[in-house]
């Protein structure tokens, strides 16, 4: 690989044995990947910061790291906590539990990482302040932000491993290879969905793991299809990065970088209606009564989110089964301010900031939980519960009718 | 004894390993694989196993995954892949455990859980012995 001075320096350990330790392994996965180059990177944001997913492997890792002086080089935003700190007995986080994740906060906190403790970093203050042009380069972990990243901010990132992502904040750069390459982002196959109008959040979570299961090019789909709003394209990121290994999808008329003149697909996939829809009906709920537990927030609702749940909930009535609504510690506050957020709670919708289900040590072994993410379905399903899909607005009716049926 | 049949692939994380094999197709470390026991959903273990996986997919939590079942002393012996992508990478990369690409889907379809198979530094992979199948 072609390094510039300034790489070789760090290398040496001009900035420290932690930045020459990250950006070596940088080198080391590019070259096996076969890039010839290194790219300086805008922005970073670091997935894997549960403990209860990285475990004392990854809070060794990280304490080293800052233990050996790593400062991130770059604004850095990081994903959920394993729960939410003001509430973490309810997610069953347990006293050695808290102390991991508290070693997690720390060792982040000292390299420089923003508390955004979101998957939707992208719709944070933090970020937006420092916010890098379209076709910036940067290095994000969190499957779900990556893919909405790269095809609807026009942010330039692989699906990169989350230690990854936090040495590439620590060096500054990452690997040139894949989607930060012009080549890597042109798409060869098109999938087309012939459906009479657009897809809601549970349609496109359901259409981004047909996707995700049947596309494996390392260039990334493109897709001739109409969504509803910005909930349903997250939901759909989400089940792309899930479901699949996809970093991005062309969605026509949304992904803001044009495609080279005269481009065409070489390959054409028509997606019915039919098949979404019957996908969607093998996991929708049986009844209200069958439902334990109800979550939305996979990714993160944002504010315009929870106050279209409120206006739902104050029109089908209060939960009457557990509800639960993730979003980030940021959207939240902006919820207190007008009086949503105490209308959720009167209405039973608890309010999970900066933690989520999937990466929450709460047992659901044997629940049946319905939500409006198929990427929620996909891991919660990996950890013994019951899954049921269907949309905001229906689980909002379904949660105020349960046990009627 | 069936003949030895070898394959050259790309070794992204070179280093050498023997063991048995257990079969998957697409792998998300995060979800799929217990970091604690090594076991797949399914109840195999893929401890000190040549793990190949067709593809992988899903969380880029994966990498960490990887690494701490390197921790654990649960981690497979060498992953083979045909197709890895960089969450894989750098996690074997991080957790010291072989990694091998590029390899045909042919392989993918003819491996058995339990084929014996060694995995060379320089990216060959060679299968020796498919136990029940007329060995």
């Amino acid at each position: 690989m072609e390094l510039t001075r300034e790489e070789e320096e760090i290398l040496k350990g001009r900035r420290g044995e932690a930045a020459a330790r990250a950006l070596e392994a940088i080198v080391k996965v590019g070259e096996a990947l076969g890039a010839e180059r290194l790219v300086p990177i805008r922005h970073a944001h670091v997935s894997g910061v549960s403990y209860g997913n990285i475990g004392e492997a990854g809070a060794r890792f990280l304490e080293e790291l800052a233990e050996q002086g790593a400062r991130f080089a770059v604004p850095t935003t990081v994903n959920p906590l394993g729960y939410d700190p003001w509430d973490p007995g309810f997610y069953g986080a347990t006293r050695e539990y808290v102390e991991g994740q508290e070693r997690i906060i720390r060792a982040l906190t000292r390299m420089g990482a923003l508390p955004s403790f979101t998957c939707t970093p992208y719709k944070t203050s933090l970020f937006e302040a420092e916010a890098p042009p379209p076709g910036s380069h940067v290095a994000w972990g969190e499957s779900s932000a990556v893919v909405y990243a790269n095809s609807f901010l026009g942010l330039r990132t692989n699906r990169e491993g989350g230690p990854l992502a936090l040495l590439a904040a620590i060096a500054g750069r990452t690997y040139y290879y894949g989607l930060h390459t012009p080549e890597g982002r042109i798409p060869r196959v098109e999938y087309r969905v012939e459906a009479p109008g657009p897809l809601g959040d549970a349609e496109a979570g359901v259409l981004g793991a047909i996707i995700g299961e049947a596309h494996e090019d390392p260039e990334p789909p493109a897709l001739r299809a109409s969504f509803e709003g910005d909930l349903a394209l997250r939901e759909l990121s989400a089940a792309l990065g899930a479901a699949g290994s996809v970093g991005m999808v062309y969605v026509h008329g949304l992904t803001p970088e044009p495609l080279p003149r005269g481009w065409r697909p070489e390959e054409r996939v028509t997606i019915e209606a039919g098949e979404v829809r019957a996908r969607l009906e093998e996991h929708a709920p049986a009844s209200p009564g069958e439902v334990d537990l109800y979550f939305v927030g996979c990714p993160h609702l944002d504010y315009e989110d929870l106050a279209r749940l409120a206006s739902y909930m104050r029109r089908y009535g209060p939960s009457r089964k557990p509800f639960i609504a993730a979003t980030s510690n940021e959207a939240y506050i902006r919820a207190l301010g007008d009086g949503t957020a105490s209308t959720l709670r009167s209405l039973g919708v608890r309010i999970a900031r900066g933690t989520c289900l999937i990466v929450s040590p709460m047992n659901l072994r044997g629940v049946t939980v319905a939500t409006n993410s198929y990427k929620a379905l996909f891991y919660l399903s990996r950890r013994g519960a019951r899954v049921r899909l269907a949309g905001l607005e229906q689980l909002a009716r379904l949660a105020a009718g349960a046990g009627e049926t | 004894m069936s003949p030895e049949a070898a394959y050259k692939g790309r070794p992204l994380v070179p280093g050498s390993a023997r063991g048995r094999a257990v079969v998957v197709d697409a792998i998300s470390f995060y979800g799929d694989v217990d970091p604690e026991t090594g076991l797949l959903r399914d109840g195999r273990s893929i401890a000190g196993r040549i793990l190949a996986a067709r593809r992988s997919r899903g969380s880029t939590v994966g990498s960490y995954v990887i690494m701490a079942l390197k921790y654990n002393s649960k981690a497979p012996a060498a992953i083979i892949m045909e197709r890895a992508e960089p969450i894989v990478v750098v996690g074997a990369y991080l957790a010291g455990v072989p990694l091998v690409d590029s390899l045909p889907r042919g392989l993918f379809e003819s491996l058995r859980d339990g084929d014996e198979v060694v995995v060379e530094a320089d990216g060959t992979v060679r299968i020796l012995r498919r136990p029940g199948a007329g060995g």
